[in-house]
Order: C-alpha cells, then sequence, then structure tokens
C-alpha cells in the first residue's frame, strides 16, 4: 500500500522524469508541471541563506549565536522523544487492554492532551503538575518526620521546587504531550496487525504478553517507523515552545539576541534557517528508512 | 445430541469432551448445548453449512473462543479459562488456521522454534534440531531460512502444521486448512494430513473436502444451526444420511 505512495513522494521518481528512466532523455520529454519545483525552490533558499550567512557580517554573527543553543534544543528533543516513545507504548498497550483500570487510565490521559493547546500544557505541566508533585512528596516527608520515620523523611524534604531546573520541567512538558500522541501510533500499529497473529500465538501457548512482545510489537513497530519519524520531526518544532519556559534552546536564544541586537531580520531568519535544515534533512532520512524497509518486502 | 446415530459407542477414554456447550455473540446462537466427545487417535472431520458454528466448536476446544456455558475437558482435565493453566493446555494443542498465519517478521525456522523456546523453554539448538525434523517431514526442509512471504501458499501452510507439530501437541486442530489455497496446492496440504492422521495424530478437522474426509475421518460430524445434527463414520453418514438436513447438505455439495 505504501510503495505507491513512496514512488510518488521519492524524487527520482517522480512522474516529471520518467524520461529519465527510459534512458532516451530529452528535455521535452520531462513533465514540467510534474517537476518538483519546490524542492529546487527549496535549494535555491539554502543557497541564497548560505551565502548571505557566510558573506554578510552582520548574519554572519546572528547565525554563530544562536547556534549556541543548539545542544539545548537537540537534547531536549532527544530526551524528550525517547521518554515520550516509553510512555506512548504503554500508554498504547492500555488503550487496547480488555482490562478496565488500564483501559480507561490510557484513555483519559490521551483524552486530556488532545484537547489542551501545546502551550498551554507546557505552561501547566512545568509551571503547576511539576511544583505540585514536588509539594506532594515535601508534604510526605513532613508527615512521616511526624511519625519519627525523620531520616527517610528528611530526604523527601529535601527536594525543593527550585532543584528542578526548568529544562528538565520542558523535557518532562514534551514527553507527556508527545507520549499522549504516540500512544495513537502505536495503538494504530498495534491494531494494524491482523487478529489472526495474536490467535496463532496464542494458540500455541504464549501469553498476552508474550505474543505482544515477540509476535504483534516486532510487527507493528516496523509498521510505525516512519510515523514515528515524522513525530520525532513535529517534536524538534515544537521544541521551540519549550523558549516559553526560559530554556536557552535556539529560539530562546534567538529572542535574547534579537531583544538586545535589535536585528529581528538577521535573528529569525537564521533560526528559521536552522529549524529548516534540520526538519528537510531528517525528512529525507525517513523516506530513505522507510523505502529500505519497504523494499525488503516483509 | 439430536440424530446421533445409535450405533455410534460414546468414545471410551475421551482426550476432548465438550459438556452442554453454548456461546452466543450477542444476538447469534453460534453454538446450541452442544456435547462431543472425541478419542485419543480418532480423527474427527466436521462438516456443515456456512455459518452452521464449525469454527466457533473448534475454537471452544482450545479455548480461543469462550464458551457461554458448558465444561471443556482435555485429556481428564477441566479447563477452567484461568490464563497459567490454559497457556498450558493450548501448548498441548496445535492449530492450524484457514490463512496459516505465520509470523511474517521471522524466518520459516524461527516461527517454528518462537514457541519452542519461550512456551517449552527448549534451547534453541534443541529447538532447530526438532523444527529440521518437522520441515522434513512436510517436505520443505530446504525452505528454512526463506521467510513466508517467499512460500506458496501450500508451502506456508505446510510450515504452519509442522509449527503446530514441533510441539509435540496432543491434538491438532485444522479449521480449513485448504480453503485459502489454489486447487493445484491443495493436495500437498492434504498429503500431510493423511500422513498425519495415519501415524494416529488425534485430530479434528472442518474441511469442505470430501474426498479427504471420506480416507482420512474415523467419525464425521454434520453440523447445522450450531448443533451437532450427526455424528457417524464417513460410510453411513455419505451412504445413508439419516437426517433429512444431512441429506440436503450432501446433496448440495457433491453436486458442485
Ligand atoms: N467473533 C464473532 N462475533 C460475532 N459473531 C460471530 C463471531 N464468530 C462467529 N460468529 C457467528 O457465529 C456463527 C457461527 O460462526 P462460525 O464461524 O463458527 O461458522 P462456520 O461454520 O465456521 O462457518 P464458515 O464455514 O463460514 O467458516 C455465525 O453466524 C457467525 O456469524
Ligand atoms: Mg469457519
Amino acid at each position: 500500500m505504501a510503495s505507491s505512495d513512496l514512488e510518488r513522494t521519492s524524487l527520482l521518481d517522480a512522474p516529471a522524469f520518467e524520461g529519465l528512466k527510459l534512458r532516451r532523455f530529452s528535455l521535452k520529454e520531462v513533465n514540467w508541471r510534474e517537476f518538483p519545483w519546490w524542492f529546487a525552490a527549496l535549494i535555491l533558499i539554502a543557497v541564497v541563506t548560505l551565502v548571505t550567512v557566510l558573506t554578510s557580517p552582520t548574519f554572519n554573527e546572528a547565525f554563530f549565536f544562536i547556534i549556541a543553543g543548539l545542544g539545548v534544543t537537540v537534547s531536549v528533543t532527544l530526551a524528550a522523544f525517547v521518554v515520550a516513545v516509553v510512555l506512548g507504548l504503554i500508554t498504547g498497550l492500555g488503550r487496547i487492554s480488555d482490562k478496565v483500570l488500564p483501559k480507561n487510565a490510557a484513555t483519559l490521559y490521551v483524552e486530556l492532551v488532545r484537547g489542551v493547546p501545546m502551550l498551554v500544557l507546557i505552561f501547566f505541566i512545568a509551571l503547576v503538575l511539576v511544583p505540585g508533585i514536588i509539594n506532594g512528596i515535601n508534604a510526605l516527608g513532613a508527615a512521616l518526620s511526624n511519625i519519627g520515620i525523620g531520616s527517610i523523611g528528611s530526604f523527601f524534604s529535601a527536594v525543593a521546587i527550585r532543584d528542578i531546573p526548568m529544562a528538565l520541567r520542558a523535557v518532562i512538558a514534551l514527553s507527556i504531550t508527545y507520549g499522549a500522541f504516540l500512544a495513537e501510533v502505536f495503538r494504530a500499529g498495534i491494531q494494524s496487525i491482523s487478529r489472526g497473529q495474536m490467535e496463532a500465538a496464542r494458540s500455541q501457548g504464549m501469553s498476552y504478553g508474550q505474543a505482544m512482545r515477540y509476535v504483534i510489537l516486532p510487527q507493528a513497530v516496523r509498521n510505525v517507523l516512519p510515523a514515528l519519524g515524522n513525530d520525532f520531526i513535529s517534536m524538534l518544532k515544537d521544541s521551540s515552545l519549550v523558549s516559553v519556559l526560559a530554556v536557552r534552546d535556539i529560539t530562546q536564544v534567538a529572542k535574547l539576541y534579537a531583544g538586545h541586537s535589535f536585528r529581528f531580520q538577521q535573528a529569525y531568519i537564521s533560526l528559521a534557517i536552522l529549524y529548516l535544515v534540520m526538519t528537510v534533512s531528517l525528512s529525507l532520512l525517513v523516506k530513505v528508512i522507510e523505502r529500505r524497509y519497504c523494499h525488503d518486502g516483509r | 445430541m439430536t440424530g446421533a446415530n445409535p450405533a455410534m459407542q460414546p468414545a471410551a477414554d475421551p482426550i476432548i469432551e465438550l459438556r452442554r456447550i453454548s456461546k452466543t455473540f450477542g444476538e447469534v446462537e453460534a453454538l446450541k448445548d452442544v456435547s462431543l466427545a472425541i478419542g485419543r487417535g480418532k480423527v474427527v472431520v466436521i462438516i456443515g453449512p456456512s455459518g452452521s458454528g464449525k469454527s466457533t466448536l473448534l475454537r471452544c476446544i482450545n479455548r480461543l473462543e469462550e464458551p457461554t456455558a458448558g465444561e471443556v475437558w482435555i485429556d481428564g482435565e477441566r479447563i477452567t479459562g484461568s490464563d497459567e493453566q490454559m497457556n498450558k493446555i493450548r501448548a498441548d494443542i496445535g492449530m492450524v488456521f484457514q490463512h496459516f498465519n505465520l509470523y511474517p517478521h521471522l524466518s520459516v525456522l524461527e516461527n517454528i522454534t518462537l514457541a519452542q523456546k519461550i512456551v517449552r523453554k527448549r534451547e534453541k539448538k534443541a529447538a532447530q534440531a526438532i523444527a529440521m525434523e518437522q520441515l522434513k517431514r512436510v517436505g520443505i526442509a530446504e525452505k528454512a531460512d526463506a521467510f513466508p512471504n517467499q512460500l506458496s501458499g501450500g508451502q506456508q501452510q505446510r510450515v504452519a502444521i509442522a509449527r503446530a507439530l514441533a510441539m509435540q501437541p496432543k491434538i491438532m486442530l485444522f479449521d480449513e486448512p485448504t480453503s485459502a489455497l489454489d486447487p493445484e496446492m491443495i493436495k500437498e496440504v492434504l498429503d500431510v494430513m493423511l500422513m498425519l492422521a495415519e501415524e494416529g495424530s488425534t485430530m479434528v478437522i472442518v474441511t469442505h473436502e470430501m474426498g479427504f474426509a471420506r480416507a482420512a475421518a474415523d467419525e464425521i460430524i454434520f453440523m447445522d444451526y450450531g448443533e451437532i445434527v450427526e455424528q457417524t463414520t464417513p460410510e453411513t453418514l455419505f451412504t445413508h444420511p439419516t437426517h433429512p438436513r444431512t441429506k440436503l447438505f450432501l446433496s448440495q455439495i457433491l453436486q458442485k
């Protein structure tokens, strides 16, 4: 099913290049209406920007100032994505469970996250939920001290809200948000595997968990790999939202730079280009992965 | 048991016993108070029109379908549906499906060793040895390293049979094992099943292959509307069916 879509989105297989494949290539045979103009434009933008950044001192300065935030952007995204995958897998399994509690807990989580804008969720998780949990832990510590288990109690009381850095809260917020999205990806991936697979595994005496682990999930994960890749790209972009928590990712650094130099053009063009370079190269990578595993035919 | 042939003696030492099994899906009564005993080493073929409850009956034996009422006894043990017990009992009951249901992400060899390793707790080497032995039995040892999608339907079904046999089951269940096959591949699967029958395996088979039923079955069961209408020997059923519904069904399929 996906293979025909793939042929279309893959550049060299675009109908525009039909003539190329036949080896009797001539300009007349290129279908200019189908030509991927967008890709040519993208390359052009990249080249123009690169030249500008390299030749204009102000652009140069802005660009390299902002790049300082790249480490934070990348590490926040990577950390949050790993946690979100784990959370998403657990929640996805909960969604398809027959058991009342996991099913309802998972659905509640997904629906809560879906119903609130991401920016609001980030504020809420970082500034309300995390402090709330710390307060809870502190209260537990105080209670333990009161009933005379002071040593454990003081351990719990020692955690202060300010000890949880904003970068960590940003990771928690992004993980919780994306965990709910990825849960739906995993759920759909698992449900796309035919019922006969679970029945075959169970008929051989495997438990539900064993059947999931050895039979269903390996197939489901393969199927959702491209979707996971695309969600990773979305998360990279959405990580710019954590700048509202004053986490010094590239967006926050660009904001700061623009604020004190008043070079808004240079700051935000450089910022946009940075994101674009990362997202476009990642989506090409996703396509390569997608192609490779579709072509090996299993 | 309505219309059961009085000449058939109840199995003396039944390995499968269904006692007053009912199964409803919402409004649909797929099985209506069905009782059945199948003796050790017997080959039992179930026939009947579409929707008569053949698959449901078969799937109640290993509890892929949970009966709404009634008891299932396997080898003298009442199965209650507790998870551990079910997994243990299912490991002893091989099942072959209409659509093969091989694990597409695993090679043929891995398909056959997976459950051996995680359910039977066999070492990899031992599991592979048993797998190869079973593949030889069904005649496709050379395909051990292939993946399911590289095999024909007939080969896939033989791998599925080998996968079930590798668990060394006490009972083999087949649900229309040749219905999804191209005509030229049906024989290679039926031949394997005939071989198993001759070796004395206990087999319960839902099939529309009347020639096979005649050749291999010790008993034949005709089902209609969720009930066992007739249970007798193939000769009796094909030559002197007692029940009008059996006669009608046989005349319909033998016409084709
Ligand atoms: N999972 C299910 N949900 C709802 N109804 C079901 C389900 N499985 C079976 N049924 C119904 O139960 C009845 C018996 O089905 P069953 O599959 O046992 O028939 P069958 O004799 O195997 O038919 P076929 O020859 O078409 O395979 C049918 O009416 C069917 O629609
Ligand atoms: Mg059926």
